[in-house]
């Protein structure tokens, strides 16, 4: 979900600097304080010493940074609610509605404290866990999906996710930087701009063939065929990702900075900013917001088809334009941020980085579980789908060629975002399988 | 296979097949091979001497990779002998190899001796002989998806598989920079070849979407004009080409013999036989091949069956990976010494010269032979082209390379053949019976 795969560590820092504003922390004068409560309190009861106060100061303190300073925790109570409300009522839109602003919160804490446990980790490891958590969230709702048997779900929330990535997200920061910075185009790095679009083309071409091969009738086995093909086709395309980050971390270290170089000094004196969390924190954090998210995602995956009947939405719309603005809030708005400060590089990593992450990794990868799991999990994502993916993706890499922005193509983005989001909303499965 | 102006080097790269024999005659020039004809000053055609027993030993013995020349005859015997057809079509396969090989070299010979004008047309007529020629035979059979599969699976191999290999092994050598290329002539080519995608897409959807004014009569009149159209826009791109590459091609003529000197072209490189031995070799080599094809062509459906292989998987894949061979080795050999233009040329290039000339020319064959040979690939392969034309395109405009994108186009034709492993056509009507 937040996930700018390959920043460079300075980007990072400015990231965790930027982190603040939505998480308002107060750090310095909470480490301040509670160092020196430790120190007096061991003095005073050195017996009381030998239960581990110490590390449930430490808890608490953490407690504090990654829940009580961040505003966008006040949609905490929203998850347990949900489950509550699921036991005592059978409103499953009530429900779906809540479990979904529960999350909310979760996946960007899940993000900051990837983030965190970043700046432990070297600068390789640091972007291969970026590159795996980015969109934790995602994952984790699609396998849960995969369980139910809910193949469909699973493939229209993934599509909604990069769609929504590519236009609502890229689109909006596109918008706010132009009308922040009206008088002039902004810039950005077009050659990974450029090997984003080549990624995600390849990821059409990985989604379009079992389509077409199902779609024109001429498989050699009948159903089976096609499962094999999106088998194989998956395995490659998760060799190209890995290649793809093998490529970004080792060879071109220099050539992905930001044009801006002037913001220098800020990113240095993010680097000597302390870490909110030990390494050792940040882990279990990572643990507990993953099984916090996990229980959460079960509860939505139950609802979601009573949830459709509830607030007579299609399946389809839900799966594909409501749960990825949801899931992709956090991201949405640290997009549009940086697009403000002018930093839009880090916009683009975070919009269309995602979406490729999640074409070249998160879709082939739940293909992989669906096969380990029986499923019949595939890369035919029926030739609706499909479409709308294909000429998204042409309509983007055409945008982004040019490495400039400005507010109207901004609209245009956002604008084309609506129409697909039309177009969902009054499409039904042919074959609604579950 | 190699454009006009981009011939001149192909010689050096021939060197590492061709055998040891070929360094030392290039560096003694045409002197010490005057040496051995002692006529040659009082000819006019003082070239050099037509020797039939040196050009043999020059075309065939000099070459490593003509030790797959026997394949060839053995194909024919055991087409007679077994009723295995799997290994009269590998073999026919393997004796096809080097024989496309030579014929490319003969026509680079031959191209020293013609005007930039002729010589630009022979390395564009006879570039994909080799696949023209079984694509005829294909036709005479009546099979003609045949046709259509393996000239699609010759641009999609020459777009895909051997672009990304050479920009693969390219940068690899080169790990530290990014290869550049002329942008403006890859542009020119994705044009075209999106041209020809235009060309074959708007038969697939008149006949799917069942909205033709004659069903079954207008898709073939439709195909039939435009490939003439097509055929149009390859005549002016050849055009546009020597126009504008007209100085770099200076032919070898009489001015070069009278004084006396070496007789090189303006880059110092010597032809290796005369002209007419050039000529007759490439009439020699086409007929060989037209006979192994005979055979090949012959042998395709029963070694789908031997295999249990989809035909469209041996017309798409194994077909063109065979016949592209020699080009898939120069291309990836200039990759690496940097010329990426050159590389560039034979892949691009090959994908275009099938494009806009070698199937709207099946065609018009077809049209004389009576064949309903038609452009329409059906959904599956023209949705394929597509795509993949696209994906190329996008990755050829920006006029730089580096490993990563030879590896995303590689793997790209890794997701096209496993399609085509599972792929069977809904018709199998189409297939046409062999014509006694």
């Amino acid at each position: 979900m937040i996930i700018i795969q390959m920043r460079p560590a300075d980007e990072r820092e400015g990231f965790a600097m930027e982190m603040e504003t939505i998480a308002s922390s107060s750090s310095p004068s909470t480490k301040i304080v509670s160092s020196e409560l430790l120190h007096s309190r061991s003095l005073l009861n050195v017996a009381y010493s030998r239960i581990p106060w110490g590390i449930l100061k430490g808890i608490s303190k953490s407690i504090k940074v990654v829940i009580f300073s961040a505003k966008i925790n006040i949609l905490l109570p929203f998850g347990p609610l949900s489950i509550i409300l699921h036991f005592l009522t059978k409103n499953h839109g009530l429900v779906f509605f809540f479990n979904l602003v529960g999350i909310i919160p979760l996946a960007e804490r899940l993000g900051y404290a990837t983030e965190q446990l970043a700046t432990y980790t070297g600068h390789t490891v640091g972007g291969l866990l970026n590159a795996t958590f980015g969109n934790a969230t995602e994952m984790i709702i699609a396998i849960y999906a995969l369980k139910s048997g809910m193949i469909r779900v699973v493939q229209q929330s993934l599509l909604g996710s990069i769609l929504s990535n590519m236009l609502l997200v890229l689109g909006c920061a596109f918008f706010a930087g132009g009308v922040v910075h009206n008088k002039k185009d902004q810039f950005f790095n077009k050659a990974a701009a450029v090997v984003n679009s080549g990624l995600l083309l390849m990821a059409v071409m990985g989604l379009t063939f079992p389509a077409v091969l199902h779609f024109t009738r001429s498989e050699v086995h009948y159903g089976k065929s096609e499962v094999a093909l999106s088998r194989f086709s998956s395995g490659v395309m998760l060799v190209a990702y890995a290649s793809y980050l093998f490529f970004q971390l080792r060879s071109h270290q220099n050539s992905y900075h930001p044009i801006s170089d002037e913001e220098g000094h800020i990113e240095d004196s993010d680097e000597d900013e302390p870490p909110e969390l030990s390494q050792w924190e940040s882990i279990s954090w990572l643990a507990v917001l993953t099984l916090w998210i996990s229980i959460l995602s079960e509860y939505l995956v139950d609802v979601i088809e009573g949830a459709s009947d509830a607030l007579n939405l299609p399946l389809a719309f839900i799966s594909v334009i409501l749960l990825p603005i949801v899931g992709n809030a956090a991201e949405h708005a640290s997009a549009i941020m940086f697009a403000m400060k002018d930093k839009l590089d880090i916009s683009l990593g975070v919009a269309i980085g995602s979406s490729t992450q999640i074409s070249m990794f998160v879709i082939p990868f739940t293909v992989v579980v669906g096969w380990v799991m029986g499923t019949q999990m595939d890369l035919n994502f029926q030739l609706f789908e499909t479409a709308t993916l294909f000429i998204t993706v042409l309509v983007v890499a055409f945008m982004l060629q040019e490495g400039t922005a400005n507010y109207f193509k901004g609209l245009m983005l956002i604008l084309c975002y609506f129409i697909v989001a039309a177009s969902f909303y009054f499409h039904t499965d042919p074959t609604e399988s579950k | 296979m190699v454009p006009p102006d981009g011939k001149l080097e192909h010689d050096f790269e021939d060197e590492s097949l061709a055998g040891p024999m070929d360094v030392p005659i290039k560096s003694i020039g045409l002197n010490g091979i005057q040496h051995d004809s002692i006529s040659a000053i009082e000819r006019t055609d003082c070239i050099m001497k037509t020797n039939f027993w040196r050009s043999l030993k020059i075309i065939l013995f000099t070459a490593k990779i003509n030790i797959l020349v026997p394949f060839g005859p053995l194909a024919v015997l055991i087409s007679y002998t077994t009723h295995d057809k799997g290994l009269v079509f590998l073999f026919s396969l393997l004796g096809i190899i080097p024989l496309a090989e030579r014929l490319g070299f003969t026509t680079e010979q031959l191209v020293f001796f013609t005007g930039a004008t002729a010589g630009g047309l022979l390395n564009a007529t006879f570039g994909n002989a080799t696949e023209l020629i079984i694509s005829v035979h294909a036709l005479q059979s009546g099979m003609i998806r045949v046709v259509q599969q393996s000239l699609l699976g010759s641009i999609l191999s020459n777009m895909l598989l051997v672009l990304g290999c050479a920009f693969f092994c390219g940068g690899i050598v080169f790990m530290n920079k990014d290869q550049v290329f002329d942008k403006a002539n890859a542009i020119v080519n994705s044009g075209l070849l999106l041209m020809a995608v235009m060309g074959l897409l708007f038969p697939a959807v008149l006949h799917y979407t069942h909205t033709e004014v004659h069903y079954g009569k207008s898709e073939i009149a439709l195909s039939r004009f435009s490939s003439c159209i097509m055929l149009v826009a390859y005549a002016c791109y050849i055009a546009f080409q020597l126009k504008s590459s007209n100085d770099s091609y200076d032919p070898i003529n009489e001015e070069g013999c009278e004084n006396g000197g070496i007789l090189e072209d303006e880059e110092g490189e010597a032809p290796e036989i005369s002209k007419w031995e050039a000529i007759i070799w490439l009439a020699i080599l086409t007929i060989w091949i037209s006979v192994l094809s005979d055979y090949l062509v012959d042998a395709i459906e029963g070694a789908s069956i031997a295999w249990n292989i989809p035909i469209s998987f041996i017309s798409v894949i194994l077909l063109p990976i065979v016949g592209n061979a020699a080009e898939h080795a120069s291309a990836i050999m200039f990759a690496m010494k940097d010329k990426l233009d050159i590389s560039l040329g034979v892949a691009i290039g090959s994908s275009t010269q099938i494009s806009m000339f070698g199937i709207p020319f099946c065609v018009v064959v077809g049209w004389i032979m009576g064949q309903p040979m038609d452009l329409n690939f059906q959904l599956f392969e023209t949705a394929t082209l597509f795509i993949t034309v696209l994906v190329v395109a996008f990755m050829l405009q920006e006029g730089t390379s580096n490993y990563f994108k030879g590896l995303m186009l590689i793997l790209c034709y890794l997701i096209v053949s496993a399609s085509f492993f599972v792929h069977v056509d809904p018709s199998p009507a189409n297939e046409g019976k062999k014509e006694p």
